[in-house]
């Protein structure tokens, strides 16, 4: 069975040359989600510890495209369990450029390259968040407003991000390889 | 290929550092910091009806949580409680008046000298002759 989605997604259906997501590209998207999920509640005593870094990172390297529909629903599924707040329209734009990040530099295997690219991402993820604060404060005060909520927003949560970014480097120098010989053995039994 | 991989490496190591001593150093001077002394401050409360109660407070204490929990303990006319957050305690009620954004569509505003602060109250630093405005502030 195939759904006809938009978008560009890798499978064609040669009847029609629709751009298809076949039942088991969504039944695999499930569980990506499902996997981030888990670890998300896992974590969740920590303070900005957190493995959905590395999981993205992960399922761009080797399931290439079809995370094109995983960060849209794993944001639709946050926003669902938690409510759509602030830092949901933080998700809107940190997860997808994450994606286009690990998409651009796919070609790199090495676990200390991905920690490297994990670790900044985490260490400028306050800075990113922040890009929502100025357009708050810019809609209240100005473009200073905006400036100043941003930037003193970003500036108390610097530590939480020296937090982040040990927390993603260490994962992902730890579980890269293990997780990627798991991660070619599925790919290879699913045809992925 | 190998040579491209440790280049690619060595330049992510040297931004990943950049960026960390970058970062320190704008925590370093623009963190908000608390002063050391004693000082006399004003912690002003409106309620949602625009009644404003005021308290002069004599402090030692550098963050303005610590002067509320020193007003509170001194002052049985005020109290305040929230909940503890990343960023410290997110205040939810201030004299009995809850005001939680999810449940009550309105939050409590702080505003350091009449301008909206930039800081939560665990992270507000205490300043003398500072007053410290607590608003119910309904959401639009």
């Amino acid at each position: 069975m195939e759904i006809p989605i938009p978008g560009n997604m890798n499978l064609q259906n040669n009847m029609n040359n629709k751009v298809c997501f076949t039942t088991k590209d969504i039944a695999l998207a499930g569980m990506m989600i499902a996997v981030i999920e888990v670890c998300k509640v896992a974590l969740s005593f920590l303070p900005n510890i957190e493995l959905t870094t590395f999981w993205l990172i992960m399922f761009t390297l080797y399931f290439g495209r079809k995370v094109v529909a995983v960060v849209p629903a794993f944001i639709l599924v946050e926003g669902v369990v938690y409510g759509m707040n602030t830092w949901w329209i933080m998700y809107l734009y940190i997860w997808p450029l994450l994606v286009l990040l690990t998409w651009i530099f796919r070609k790199e295997d090495s676990a200390l390259f991905w920690g490297i690219v994990s670790g900044i991402f985490g260490l400028c993820f306050g800075m990113l968040c922040s890009i929502t604060y100025f357009f708050i404060g810019l809609s209240s005060g100005g473009v200073v407003a905006g400036f100043n909520t941003a930037f003193s927003w970003w500036i108390s949560g610097i530590m939480w991000d020296m937090v982040h970014c040990a927390g993603n480097f260490v994962f992902m120098v730890i579980l890269y390889t293990p997780i990627k010989n798991v991660m070619k053995m599925i790919a290879s039994r699913t045809n992925c | 290929m190998e040579k491209k991989s440790t280049k690619k490496i060595i330049i992510g190591l040297v931004i990943l550092a950049v960026l960390i001593g970058g970062f320190l150093l704008c925590y370093n001077k623009f963190a908000a910091k608390g002063t050391v002394g004693e000082k006399a401050i004003v912690i002003e409360v409106v309620d949602s009806n625009g009644i404003s109660s005021e308290y002069d407070v004599n402090t030692d204490a550098e963050y303005l949580k610590d002067a509320m929990d020193e007003l509170a303990a001194s002052d049985s006319s005020f109290s305040f409680s929230g909940q503890e957050g990343d960023y410290g305690l997110m205040v939810e009620v201030i004299n009995g008046e809850q005001a939680i954004y999810a449940e009550d569509n309105a939050y409590w505003a702080l505003y350091v000298n009449g301008e909206y602060g930039q800081y939560g109250v665990t992270e507000q630093p205490v300043g003398d002759g500072d007053t410290y405005t607590w608003k119910y502030e309904s959401a639009e």
